[in-house]
């Protein structure tokens, strides 16, 4: 003990006894200490990685090529106009060798074919993370330095979202998102800044309620507040959550808050709405005007079946007051001057039909256990109070209440929030109870992860805008019948309107007048596979000549001359030769129906009456390059030289009905 | 063996090379060793002889030559840094980046320029409590008491010009509330803020000032106010030997009197 | 002080008798070069003696801090983004003292007058006697300094409760409290402690509280305070 405490002493005083040998002990301690870096070097994960590929395609076939593809060290990615500072490739070695197919183990697995390459995007624009990093903490999580950790694989399509505005035909859940976003109207309170500076828009419609006591009862109202999917499974409105007593102030105010509407109840004529409701006159009434287009009903097994433009009317009678929905159906555009629902030409006798038939879909239970006392001022006061606390103004008008600017947080860079979630937002005090499926919410998800910095960024070069938003309005009385008809509500016009029935931007190119008036007069559908849509609106002569009109002189094609083909005339040499076009050289009874005997074609449009419907040269041209006439046909550009193009244009042209073709035949 | 080594390395001492570097030469005598000292540009800023008990740990801790010691690490991690450095918005924070992730031990370059700075400023702060409570700052030793708290004002300065430099969130708002506060001097406020940053805000002015502070000025004023500070210790007498009590001093030189 | 009996030797070096204006005298007779003896005390050599102690002191620091820099990396957070403040903004640690007192006082009393004040005390020490005589504080005229120090210590202590300035409140009653033991001490007393206590001047209380005041409020701002500027418990959270 005694002796090694003394070599102990000994040792220190030959070390560090003078200070001069102390000094050269000390400084290799600190050379020592100095190496250690630059030797840690040697160890980096990246070098660990890349030793691994190494050993990974030695014993494969195509061993020579990957090592000729392979360099070793740090890998990088470079792109000065994004931003961009790859460096995933130094791990990710084997991401673009086509015939690593089978391995499976990160990082050395094969990226699948996408329509960009990674020296043109990088890596971090659709994945996230840090490019810059080398190692793979930094790299994939989210640190102090970075906030953004990689992207989740099942929401990789909204980074396409950040350049690609418009809907993609490879992203359903991206669009889904987006459709979901403005549908259930998020946007009505959030704001989302597209990079064009313009906000997005929302596609619902909710009602204004500055005159719903015309509508609806008051006790309606309330379990519609407590509830509005016990009402309508499928309604947009969510769910606030409210208490029993804020439900009944902000019924009382609504309906207290409600102002009437001159002709809209009152000049209900009463005989009409006397009569008997038949509902089978009622049934096939509804099932004529084809209001399953747009409106749904639940079913027996609790399907909901119909359209989603219009609200759904399983409980319809539960809701509205009979008198206010006869004068809606009569005319819907004096109680909603903007609503999408056409006005039916319909006659009081069927409006009394219809609305005895909607009555009965009532649910007694929905309002069973709702009693409400008469409606006192303080709670009327306190209802506007939580009317405007809530922002129900951000969606519906309600006179006397100015709609919130601002009233919830912005999305428009959402997605790189600073968060180590994916799902960024979380349930506010405010923020209503929505009922959607995991898989809505993966997709609105993935739209606002869409929404990030690097999307407020992007360069010209490289975004892809949306299609500009069109408030194209025809002019004179043709526009008013356009819009009193709700046209575009199903179709689109000049980048207006929906997309439930054809574009009719070059209608007036397209069709021959006769058959245009006698389609509104009496419209019948083309496609044999799809169940006619466009409903009858007993129009008057006046109105079908002055739609037609308008149709056959604005809505022309600037690409070719309406009468620079003969509408008949065409000698039978040229329909035979282009009934062996049809049949042989470009098959096309494949798709189209010309002979409703043999052909079985249910894709296109039923031909048979082609020759009395279509114009001569629409038919040229459309055989020459449909996708020039309607972008995205699926009618397939054939290449065809003239003459088989005119020849086909003849064969067309004979088709004027099955009686005509038989005796020509 | 440690003897040859010796013999060896007097040997290389007596070379034609060596003399014509170091004059001094070899020997262990008296004059040898104060030649080495008074004969060396750098070496003759401090006296030759040192009293004994100042070699004690406790009678100065070391802190002046400690506080050096960093200086001269920050010096040389810091001309290594500034070989990857681009003082420019956003490049500053991408060769940061760059530092951590490519360069070869950059990130261990950082880390060590980091901490020494911090030592420094803890070191310095420290130098002047221990003078302080040695009594070290008495006459004729005033002015070199004044030039190490003007030191310790380079010191802070150097260290928050540093701070900006990694132009990360840390640095700037560390720096947008540190220059805020000299905005708040009465009447010319503004404009030192403005004098300050290159501009209102901290943004890539404020940055390129920032550099050229921390790289040259900064440094090179320190350098000339530790070499005075090194130089006047030899001038005013050597190492302040009477720890913090005069009063004790002064009792035996009245009692001495009193004789 | 010199020796009549040896006209060649001189003494000479720092006294401290020199009260008025200290300065260091040298006598050179006739017969002598110029020659300096100082008080007979053990010297060494700089070389290699002191530059090779100061040269290992270095690098032990040097090899601690490698090792810190093997161990700890620096702080590095997300790119500078003027549009996102983060809550607290932190100024370097060095200035966290400053940043706490601009918490409770206006910017150009915390920002520019006590810093400025500071700087500026730190200057003039070495050139006001008080400090060079460095008595006793309470030595001489003791009941006088005792009714300025508790009227001074009263009106600190005011000012800083007014402004709700407990952090700085708690140390400044602390070394009050230990000034008030001092003036009940004398060099007589029978404890070392309070022998100790007795002989420290007055810019030794300053500066001492200073200290203490220093390292409290920069460890308040370093460690105890989140979002907006608030008290929090650094083990919490």
């Amino acid at each position: 003990m005694q002796s090694s405490g003394n070599k102990f002493v000994g040792l220190w005083q030959k070390l560090f006894g003078d200070p001069i040998r102390a000094f050269g002990v000390v400084s290799v301690l600190f050379l020592i200490s100095l190496a250690i870096a630059p030797a840690k070097n040697r160890f980096s994960e990246w070098g660990h990685y890349q030793k691994g590929y190494v050993r990974l395609i030695r014993g494969r076939g195509e061993a020579v090529t990957l090592q000729r593809h392979f360099q070793s060290g740090i890998q990088q990615i470079w792109l000065p106009d994004l931003g961009v500072v790859d460096r995933c490739t130094t791990c990710h070695v084997g991401q673009k060798e086509a015939s690593l197919i089978d391995v499976s183990t990160q990082p050395f697995r094969r990226h699948p074919v996408i329509p960009h390459t990674s020296e043109q995007m990088g890596c971090v624009i659709c994945h996230r993370g840090q490019g810059p990093a080398t190692t793979v903490e930094e790299a994939h999580r989210s640190t102090l330095a970075w906030e953004q950790p990689i992207l989740p694989a099942r929401y990789i399509e909204s980074s396409c979202g950040q350049c690609h505005r418009a809907p993609l035909t490879g992203t359903p859940q991206l669009n889904e998102g987006h459709r979901l976003l403005t549908r259930y109207g998020c946007v009505h309170c959030h704001t989302v800044k597209q990079p064009d500076g313009n906000s997005l828009k929302a596609t619902d419609d909710p009602p204004s309620l500055s005159h719903i006591a015309d509508k609806t009862t008051r006790q309606w109202v309330f379990a519609w507040l407590k509830d509005p999917q016990a009402y309508a499974a499928s309604a947009t409105m969510p769910n606030f959550k409210l208490s029993d007593n804020d439900a009944r102030d902000i019924s009382a105010f609504l309906i207290a808050n409600s102002t009437p509407i001159p002709d809209d109840t009152a000049s209900n004529s009463s005989p009409a709405q006397k009569a008997a409701p038949d509902p089978t006159a009622g049934a096939s009434l509804y099932g004529e005007s084809f209001c399953a287009s747009c409106h749904a009903v639940q079913n027996a097994a609790g399907n909901v079946v119909g359209g989603d433009v219009g609200p759904e009317l399983t409980r319809i009678g539960t809701k509205a007051k009979p008198e206010w929905l006869q004068a809606w159906i009569r005319n819907p555009r004096i109680y909603d001057p903007g609503t999408e629902m056409p006005h039916y030409r319909f006659t009081d006798q069927q409006a009394a039909v219809l609305t005895g038939f909607l009555q009965a879909k009532a649910d007694p239970d929905l309002l069973a256990n709702v009693h409400l006392d008469a409606a006192t001022p303080e709670q009327i006061a306190h209802g506007k109070t939580l009317v405007t606390e809530f922002g129900c103004a951000s969606c519906h008008e309600i006179s006397g209440i100015k709609k919130p600017e601002n009233f919830a947080p912005e999305l428009t860079r959402i997605g790189s929030k600073p968060s180590k979630q994916p799902r960024a937002f979380g349930a506010g005090l405010k923020m209503p109870q929505y009922s959607f499926n995991p898989a809505q919410i993966d997709a609105l998800t993935t739209q606002l992860l869409s929404f990030t910095d690097r999307a407020q960024s992007v360069p010209n070069s490289l975004a892809v805008a949306a299609t500009p938003a069109s408030n194209y309005q025809p002019a004179g009385k043709a526009g008013q019948l356009m819009n009193d008809l709700a046209c575009f509500s199903c179709h689109a016009i000049n980048g207006r309107g929906g997309n439930m029935a054809p574009d009719l931007t070059w209608e007036g190119s397209s069709v021959q007048r006769k058959w245009l008036e006698d389609f509104l007069r009496n419209p019948n559908t083309l496609r044999p596979a799809l169940i006619r849509r466009m409903p009858k609106f007993n129009l008057t002569n006046e109105e079908i000549s002055t739609l037609s009109d308008y149709i056959m002189t604005v809505y022309q094609t600037p690409a070719f001359e309406r009468d620079s083909m003969p509408e008949s005339g065409y000698s039978s040499a040229q329909v035979e030769q282009g009934r062996q076009l049809f049949y042989s050289k470009y098959a096309c009874q494949s798709c189209h129906i010309v002979d409703p005997k043999a052909d079985k074609g249910y894709i296109g449009p039923t031909l048979t009456q082609v020759g009395a419907r279509l114009n001569a040269a629409w038919i040229y041209h459309w055989m020459k390059n449909p996708q020039a006439l309607r972008p995205g046909t699926g009618e397939p550009n054939r290449n065809m030289s003239d003459d088989d193009a005119r020849g086909l244009t003849a064969f067309m042209m004979s088709q004027k009905g099955s009686g005509k073709q038989e005796a020509k035949k | 063996m440690a003897k040859t080594a010796t013999e060896y390395f007097d040997n290389l001492r007596e070379s034609r090379i060596w003399r014509s570097i170091f004059r001094s030469g070899s020997g262990s005598s008296t004059l040898h060793r104060s030649l080495a000292i008074q004969q060396n540009i750098f070496l003759h800023l401090f006296s030759t002889k040192v009293r004994r008990r100042m070699l004690n740990l406790s009678a100065t801790w070391y802190l002046g030559t400690l506080t050096f010691g960093t200086f001269l690490i920050l010096v040389v991690t810091g001309i290594l840094l500034m070989l990857y450095y681009h003082p420019s918005v956003p490049q500053a924070y991408a060769d940061t980046k760059d530092l951590q992730f490519v360069v070869s031990s950059g990130l261990f370059l950082r880390n060590l320029h980091r901490w020494s700075a911090h030592a420094m400023v803890f070191l310095v702060f420290a130098h002047m409590f221990k003078v302080f409570y040695r009594g070290a700052y008495r006459p004729p030793r005033e002015f070199n008491w004044v030039i190490g708290v003007i030191l310790l004002l380079v010191t802070l300065l150097l260290s928050y010009t540093g701070y900006l430099l990694p132009w990360d969130q840390l640095a700037f708002w560390a720096i947008t509330v540190g220059s805020n506060i000299a905005s708040a001097v009465p009447l010319l406020g503004n404009k030192i803020h403005f004098m300050l940053l290159g501009g209102n805000l901290v943004n890539a002015n404020a940055l390129l000032r920032f550099y050229v502070l921390h790289c040259m000025i900064l440094p090179l004023a320190a350098m000339f106010l530790i070499g005075i500070h090194f130089w006047r210790i030899r001038k005013d007498g050597g190492l302040y030997a009477h720890q913090s009590e005069p009063a004790t001093v002064r009792a035996k030189a009245m009692a001495k009197q009193a004789q | 002080m010199t020796d009549p009996n040896n006209p060649k030797d001189f003494v000479t070096g720092v006294d401290s008798n020199a009260k008025r204006e200290p300065r260091r005298v040298v006598f050179v007779t006739r017969r002598t070069s110029p020659q300096v003896k100082v008080a007979d005390e053990p010297v060494v050599q700089t070389f290699p003696e002191v530059l090779f102690r100061a040269l290992v002191a270095i690098e032990v620091l040097a090899i601690a801090l490698v090792w810190m820099a093997l161990l700890f990396n620096a702080p590095l957070e997300g790119i500078a983004d003027p549009s996102h403040t983060p809550n607290p903004a932190k100024a370097p640690w060095y200035f966290l003292g400053l940043q706490e007192m601009l918490h409770y006082f206006p910017p150009v009393v915390a920002g520019v007058l006590v810093p400025g004040l500071v700087v500026m005390a730190l200057i003039v020490i070495p050139y006001f006697n008080i400090n060079i005589e460095a008595e006793g504080l309470f030595l001489k005229g003791r009941a006088r300094r005792l009714r300025i120090f508790y009227v001074v210590i009263v009106a600190l202590s005011v000012f800083l409760f007014v402004f709700h300035v407990i952090v700085a409140l708690v140390p400044t009653l602390i070394v009050a409290a230990f000034m008030v033991v001092a003036a009940q001490s004398s060099p007589q007393s029978p404890s070392a402690f309070r022998r100790y206590l007795a002989s420290k001047p007055l810019s030794y209380w300053i500066m001492t509280w200073f200290l203490i005041e220093l390292a409290v409020l920069t460890g308040v701002g370093t460690f105890f305070r989140g979002p907006g500027w608030a008290w929090v418990w650094p083990w919490k959270s």
